[in-house]
């Protein structure tokens, strides 16, 4: 799709929900919104869902341990703190692993009966009483994953728009994804060959054959491999092309 | 829209998928009730020379797939008109789309029955599938019901972690073979790992070495992009 198509699409479209604009807008080239804007986005959904307190976690690159990105309490990241404990934190990571359903952990057996009407949710049982909560798992095309988390004694998830919410948090969270990529990439840009070599390198090819291929000298393609990894401020050709796919410099 | 008013009403709590047959069965009702003709479910692992296309589950035709052939299933599947999650799903319309499909694609497309196309992008906890909805008309399935189907299909799949391990043989490593990938995609040298996981040098590298095996890959960069892109490390 070239670009004045999209830009059509982009116009054509009614933009009332204001999640899905966010993707929209990213998917053309405009600027992505900043952190600040997200987290105002996440309130408008924690709104929807009745919820008091609400936070985006980022899973590491490992997936054991989740990290806050910002929650309501911005710019600080108090409630995730606190949302976090009492062990929901490894529940929620040992869930979104496995599944993209949403989670709900509740305190009382009336809340817990309502909840349970959610199609497809599963429960969890935090250790420490904990109230009553909701979690989203979320993830991109490049393997970044994260957890909306909403709680509040208030909090009454509807049934019916939960897929839509669930939708807009995944486009919140895409549009996070690019602001922390963008953040994380002040190296000088990467040369089209730069790129080219390493695609070639995460595709198993040794340096003699990208030599062969691209119709370098061995010299030459090790030369574009050595920079790239410098530029990506990485230690070896291996972690350079770590790097660069959680980057989504190349894919 | 009768199907959209069918789909309404029903806010049942969605039965567990035990077995293949519920897998199918339950695409074959969404593709009812969506107003579909066909589906086709498949993951799509990255080779040296092409993607590698594994159908998951489908009720095309034996020739429907044989004739389209999985390059171009693949392209469909991971194309521009495929959209994530949360995204506004657009249709491929065979017969309208020359930039994207070929004139004799399109033309093969809408004889097989698959004027239009939806291509969905899935996400199944970390593992990522891809979903096509197909009819031989187009205009048939209404647009949008289509960001509910998408996550739909994310939930009832993640319901199903034994079917789809059995059909895509997902992370097939051990914990132990994972472990030291994930350690050298963060730039460790073999010495390295073997300090931080407390095992010799030479265990290390049999570890990865059966890693470098299991994922089919050539070597050390390609394994761990392979692992990356499957979302195993």
């Amino acid at each position: 799709m070239s670009y004045p198509q999209a830009k059509q699409l982009g116009r054509a479209s009614n933009c009332e929900q204001d999640a899905s604009c966010t993707s929209h807008a990213a998917a053309i080239g405009l600027p992505a919104v900043t952190l600040a804007d997200a987290a105002k986005r996440c309130r408008w959904i924690a709104v929807d869902l009745g919820a008091r307190d609400f936070a985006l976690c980022l899973a590491s690159a490992d997936s054991s341990r989740l990290t806050p990105c910002f929650d309501s309490d911005y710019p600080s990241t108090m409630s995730a703190a606190r949302l976090l404990g009492g062990g929901i934190g490894e529940h929620l990571m040992r869930h979104a692993r496995q599944s993209t359903a949403p989670c709900w952990w509740a305190d009382d057996a009336d809340t817990a009966q309502a909840f349970s009407a959610l199609a497809w949710t599963s429960r969890i049982e935090p250790l420490a009483r904990s109230g009553r909560g909701i979690a989203f798992p979320v993830y991109t095309d490049r393997g970044q994953v994260g957890l909306f988390i909403f709680a509040g004694p208030e909090l009454s998830p509807d049934p019916q728009s939960l897929h839509d919410l669930h939708g807009r948090c995944f486009a919140l969270f895409d549009a996070v994804a690019r602001i922390n990529a963008t953040q994380s990439r002040e190296m000088p840009s990467m040369s089209r060959r730069e790129i080219e070599c390493l695609k070639l390198t995460s595709r198993g090819y040794t340096s003699e054959e990208i030599a062969k291929l691209l119709k370098l000298s061995v010299h030459t393609a090790n030369q574009y491999l050595t920079q790239t990894t410098q530029k990506l401020n990485a230690v070896n050709r291996m972690h350079a092309v770590a790097k660069a796919l959680r980057l989504g410099l190349i894919d | 829209m009768i199907a959209l008013a069918a789909r309404n009403e029903q806010t049942t709590v969605a039965a567990r998928l035990a077995s293949r047959s519920d897998l199918t069965a339950f695409f074959m009702n969404l593709t009812d009730e969506i107003g579909a003709d066909g589906y086709m479910l498949v993951a799509i692992a990255q080779d040296q020379e092409r993607d590698n296309l594994q159908i998951i589950a489908s009720n095309w035709i034996y020739d429907a797939i044989q004739l389209a052939g999985h390059a171009l299933i693949a392209g469909l599947a991971q194309g521009p008109f495929a959209s994530a999650p949360g995204g506004r799903p657009q249709s491929l319309i065979a017969s309208q789309a020359p930039g994207v499909l070929g004139g004799e694609e399109a033309r093969l497309l809408d004889i097989l029955g698959h004027a239009e196309i939806f291509a969905l992008r899935l996400h199944v906890g970390r593992q990522r599938l891809f979903v096509l909805f197909s009819a031989a008309e187009a205009g048939r399935i209404d647009p949008t019901v289509m960001p509910r189907t998408q996550l739909e299909c994310c939930y009832a799949l993640s319901q199903a972690p034994s079917v789809l391990a059995a059909a895509t043989l997902q992370d097939p490593l051990s914990d132990r073979e994972r472990e030291c990938l994930f350690w050298v995609s963060e730039g460790k040298t073999t010495d390295e790992v073997a300090l931080i996981l407390g095992v010799s040098a030479n265990t290390v590298n049999s570890y990865i070495t059966h890693a470098i095996q299991k994922l089919s890959a050539s070597n050390r960069a390609m394994a761990i992009a392979t692992a990356i892109r499957s979302g195993i490390i």
